[in-house]
């Protein structure tokens, strides 16, 4: 577990752990694992709201739920820079970790592959394959965007490939 | 999709809809309250916990601490500061309002205790006293980790409501208990008849109590029976007086005390001191004036004026008759000597005769009337005159010091004389012969010394006559008072010490021969009274004494003058004629056995006679100062002594006078004129005489006047044998000019010495004559003294041979002397 910061990993610890071993592909049992999945998500969105660090919003955008669409952001300098969220459940998920994509930031930095998808720690994947089928979304989220966010955001925001969005009006306005 | 996916797919968009909580930082939270106080929004005292994450406002904390202190009752403030985490400065300070708002709370050694506590430990502490009877005070502090004093504070309150006891030095009673123990302290109380004091009472109470209860029980404290006791007292239980909170004296034994003193007072019209305090009364004095206010208090005993008017009519009685009165043989036995001295000093009739010098009270109890003391003085100085001399020993008159000091610093004897008659002048004319019994020694020695002031005091103290005497006699303080005299005084004592004067027993015996009453009246021991008595009249004795003595002085001034001119006339010639004989011994000295011989003649027969009569005027001298009668006749020119006469004589000398006498009687036992001749010299010296030194013109007038002498003698001299001594001593002066004595052994020797001095013809008479005197000696003492055989006439012959010659041998000298 090293490798994540001590705030990462107790929140990560209070995650409830999802116990069916079921892809999208394998009917009710996924219906199964979906409930868990969601199960998880509210309490990972309930946690974190109490705790004053909600970061995201996501929804399954297909009734299979797995496709999730939605917005993550972060909080730099007392500005809020927002960015739109989509994964893809793989087929082979629980064993595969999802893909997470952030779009807007395709091209703007090195920590990320074509198409949007973030660059994970090397220590991400272990620990995936380690607790599977016990993590799922919500630990994603947890483990890869939120550390990513907070490691990309201020850089990119320092080197100016970002900006706030209303920077980003008024440097149109002018 | 089943309807709980969808449930949870509405759960999970609604819980992300959620509005979420707000969170600030510490550090802005603490920003914001110091600006919510900058703007006087919060305007009261906030205070932080320990931790230092939290505000809290004092109202909270008081609140808190209540909470807390009305869990248990008591909390201590580390508590409270734990409890609520609040510096302990802050508690401390709240605590203070707390307690002061909630008067049921105390704050108490950095705990606060409600009231509600006490209470609650005072019914814990009812329940075992219950149980125990008896609790220790310090045993429920320990216990409750409080001072004692704290529990007794608290404790007393609730003595008789919550606390069902008593509480008394330190211990906790049930009322039972206390009923016990104070039934045990009346029953003791009331068992005592006699003072006692208290606290033995208790302790022995404490005994049994200790006892009944077995190891278990506590030690009772005395105090706690002493406020039973006191309680006891107050309320007329048992009846008595306490006096320095200890001493009880029960009423009862007051009352017989009190009985016991009146009944035997009244009886008796006396009581003493010592009954007093037989009965417990210490202050016997205080005790009987306040009771008796006529009384008269005495030494030992407390007397009822009654007594003082019998005693006086007793005295009185006895004064009338010219009679004495031992007071205490009409007073009750329990009177003591000072006893009777003071009541009589009360007695009127005495005071009176006192004061008029009508009695004398002697040895503090005995009444004298003056004329009885002086019947008795009267036929003591009669006694004196008849009382006679034993044994020869040395007297001298208690004044003659000067003349002893005269002698000393070498004065003549005449002027020692002289200031005798000045003495005697001074003295009153009273005859009296002193013959002291003896050497006053040890006891009256001290009294001796000072007669006078003894006598002064006597008069009227007997007291302090009787104290003076015990001084004399303890000699170290004798001598103190000596060496403060001085010097002087000190030989003037010290020569006085060799007094006689009539002794205090000797006075004593006299006067109970004088007065028998005083045996006869069952005196237990008649020196009570005689010595007093006895040192009263003896001065007066003494001074009469002193008085005839004197008297005897004038009287035999006059005989010691003559006889120590006759005395000093006698030693002139026969001294000079004793040197001018040592003189000639010079001759021999070279012949030893001749010299031996020589000098024995010469102390057997000039030396014996010279020294004889020195010692035997001496003697005369002696006694004649000492006032004792000499028969004039006896004044005898040749007077002879034998060995032993002689050292008795110089044994009675006084002091170094006697010393030195002795020597000289030693010497003339010696072989030696020269030691006889300074022994000799020391004595003359010492007893104040003079001798003459022989000079060249002196001893020629004397070998004149010797010579002259010898020759009428020998011209007159018939005896052949004789003739033949004194021939030779003229012969010797004639050739020597040394005036020989010599004894008939040593003729021989003369006569060979002559030899050469004389012509032939001359020596040979001599030595024919010589010869035919020895054989006629020789055959003298070889005669049996009978008749029958020849020798007589063999005698006969040779003596008429020897008066044939004596002419020519008187010739040889006569013509000699005349040439």
């Amino acid at each position: 577990m090293e490798g994540w910061d001590p705030n990462t990993k107790s929140t990560l610890t209070q995650i409830p752990l999802l116990t069916t071993k079921a892809g999208p592909r394998d009917g009710a049992v996924w219906t199964q694992r979906l409930k868990e999945e969601y199960k998880s998500l509210i309490a990972y969105t309930q946690m974190n709201k109490s705790n004053d660090n909600d970061w995201f919003r996501i929804s399954a955008s297909n009734p299979e739920g797995t496709r999730w669409t939605g917005k993550c952001w972060y909080v730099h300098n007392l500005l809020k820079y927002e960015f739109d969220l989509q994964f893809d459940i793989p087929v082979t998920y629980p064993s595969t970790a999802p893909e997470l994509e952030l779009p807007q930031l395709d091209g703007k930095t090195q920590k990320m592959y074509r198409g949007g998808k973030i660059c994970l720690t090397v220590h991400f994947k272990p620990l995936w394959a380690k607790n599977c089928p016990r993590f799922g979304i919500a630990h994603a989220l947890c483990l890869g965007l939120a550390p990513w966010l907070a490691a990309e955001v201020p850089i990119l925001v320092d080197s100016g490939m970002i900006k706030h969005k209303d920077d980003a009006t008024t440097s149109t306005e002018t | 999709m089943d309807d709980e996916l969808l449930e949870l797919q509405r759960q999970f968009e609604s819980a992300q809809q959620a509005k979420s909580s707000i969170r600030l930082s510490e550090r802005n939270v603490v920003e914001l309250v110091q600006k919510l106080h900058e703007l006087h929004i919060i305007d009261f005292d906030l205070l932080h916990t320990v931790s230092g994450k939290e505000y809290i406002t004092p109202e909270q904390l008081r609140h808190e601490m209540v909470v807390e202190i009305k869990k248990l009752g008591r909390v201590s403030l580390i508590d409270l500061a734990d409890t609520t985490g609040v510096d302990l400065y802050y508690v401390e300070s709240q605590a203070q309002h707390v307690v002061s708002d909630d008067p049921g709370l105390m704050l108490f050694q950095g705990e606060i205790i409600s009231q509600s506590y006490w209470d609650s430990m005072a019914e814990e502490i009812n329940d075992r006293l219950q149980e125990c009877s008896q609790i220790a005070l310090a045993e429920i502090a320990t216990q409750l980790n409080v001072g004692s004093e704290m529990v007794t504070s608290v404790l007393e309150p609730r003595l008789g409501t919550l606390v069902k006891g008593r509480l008394e030095g330190g211990q906790l009673y049930t009322p039972a208990y206390v009923a016990r123990v104070s039934a045990m302290v009346r029953g003791s109380a009331r068992g005592i008849t006699v003072p006692t004091n208290l606290s033995a009472v208790w302790s022995s109470l404490q005994q049994q109590l200790h006892e009944m209860d077995g190891a278990s029980g506590v030690a009772i404290d005395g105090s706690f029976f002493q406020s039973l006791f006191n309680g006891i007292v107050k309320e007329g239980e048992v009846l008595g007086s306490l006096r320095a909170g200890v001493h009880w004296t029960p009423n009862v034994f007051a009352i017989a005390q009190k009985e016991c003193v009146d009944s035997f007072f009244s009886q008796n019209s006396f009581i003493s001191y010592e009954n007093l305090n037989k009965l417990g009364i210490s202050q016997p004095v205080q005790f009987l004036q306040s009771r008796y206010p006529e009384g008269v208090p005495l030494v030992s005993v407390f007397v009822h004026p009654s007594m003082i008017e019998m005693l006086d009519a007793a005295t009185e009685d006895a004064l009338e008759r010219g009679s004495w009165i031992d007071s205490l043989s009409v007073l009750p036995a329990s009177f003591g000597p000072q006893d009777a001295f003071k009541i009589m000093s009360l007695c009127p009739s005495v005071q009176l005769a006192l004061k008029s010098n009508k009695a004398l009270i002697f040895g503090e109890s005995y009444v004298f009337s003056n004329g009885f003391v002086k019947v008795v003085y009267d036929q003591m100085e009669k006694e004196l005159e008849h009382f006679s001399v034993s044994g020869s020993s040395g007297i001298i008159p208690s004044d003659d010091s000067q003349f002893v000091n005269a002698a000393k610093a070498g004065h003549d004897s005449n002027r020692s004389i002289e200031s005798f008659d000045a003495g005697s002048e001074s003295g009153k004319s009273k005859q009296a012969v002193e013959k002291g019994p003896k050497k006053r020694k040890g006891k009256s020695a001290g009294n001796a010394g000072a007669p006078e002031s003894v006598s002064d005091n006597q008069e009227y103290v007997p007291t302090k006559s009787k104290k003076n005497q015990r001084k004399g006699k303890d000699t170290s303080s004798l001598q103190v008072s000596d060496s403060k005299t001085g010097a002087k005084k000190e030989s003037v004592r010290a020569k006085e010490d060799n007094l006689s004067i009539p002794s205090e027993e000797w006075v004593m015996q006299k006067i109970l021969m004088l007065v028998p009453d005083f045996e006869e009246q069952g005196v237990d021991d008649p020196k009570t009274i005689l010595r007093p008595l006895a040192n009263h009249l003896r001065p007066m004795l003494i001074n009469s004494l002193k008085a005839r003595r004197k008297a005897v002085f004038t009287e035999n001034a006059d005989r010691i003058k003559r006889l120590l001119d006759n005395l000093q006339r006698k030693l002139d010639e026969s001294f000079l004629n004793l040197q001018l004989y040592e003189r000639a011994l010079d001759l021999f000295e070279d012949d030893q056995s001749t010299s031996v011989i020589l000098h024995r003649h010469l102390l057997r027969t000039a030396a014996a006679s010279i020294l004889d009569t020195l010692l035997h005027n001496l003697d005369i001298h002696n006694k004649l100062k000492n006032g004792i009668e000499v028969e004039e006749a006896q004044n005898s020119e040749s007077v002879s002594l034998s060995p032993g006469e002689r050292t008795a004589i110089a044994k009675s000398f006084p002091g170094s006078l006697s010393n030195k006498a002795l020597a000289v009687v030693d010497a003339l036992e010696g072989k030696r004129v020269e030691t006889f001749m300074d022994a000799f010299r020391e004595i003359v010296e010492e007893s104040g005489l003079l001798l003459k030194k022989l000079d060249k013109k002196l001893e020629r007038t004397l070998l004149h006047s010797y010579r002259k002498d010898l020759t009428s003698q020998v011209s007159a001299e018939t005896d052949p044998v004789s003739l033949l001594a004194k021939v030779v001593s003229l012969l010797y002066i004639q050739v020597h000019h040394k005036a020989l004595q010599a004894p008939g052994r040593a003729i021989s020797v003369a006569v060979s010495r002559l030899k050469d001095k004389l012509d032939d013809s001359a020596c040979k008479i001599l030595t024919d004559y010589q010869t035919a005197t020895v054989t006629l000696l020789a055959l003298i003492s070889a005669a049996t003294g009978d008749e029958e055989d020849c020798s007589s006439d063999r005698i006969l012959t040779r003596r008429e041979l020897l008066e044939n010659q004596m002419p020519a041998l008187k010739g040889l000298v006569l013509s000699a002397s005349q040439s």
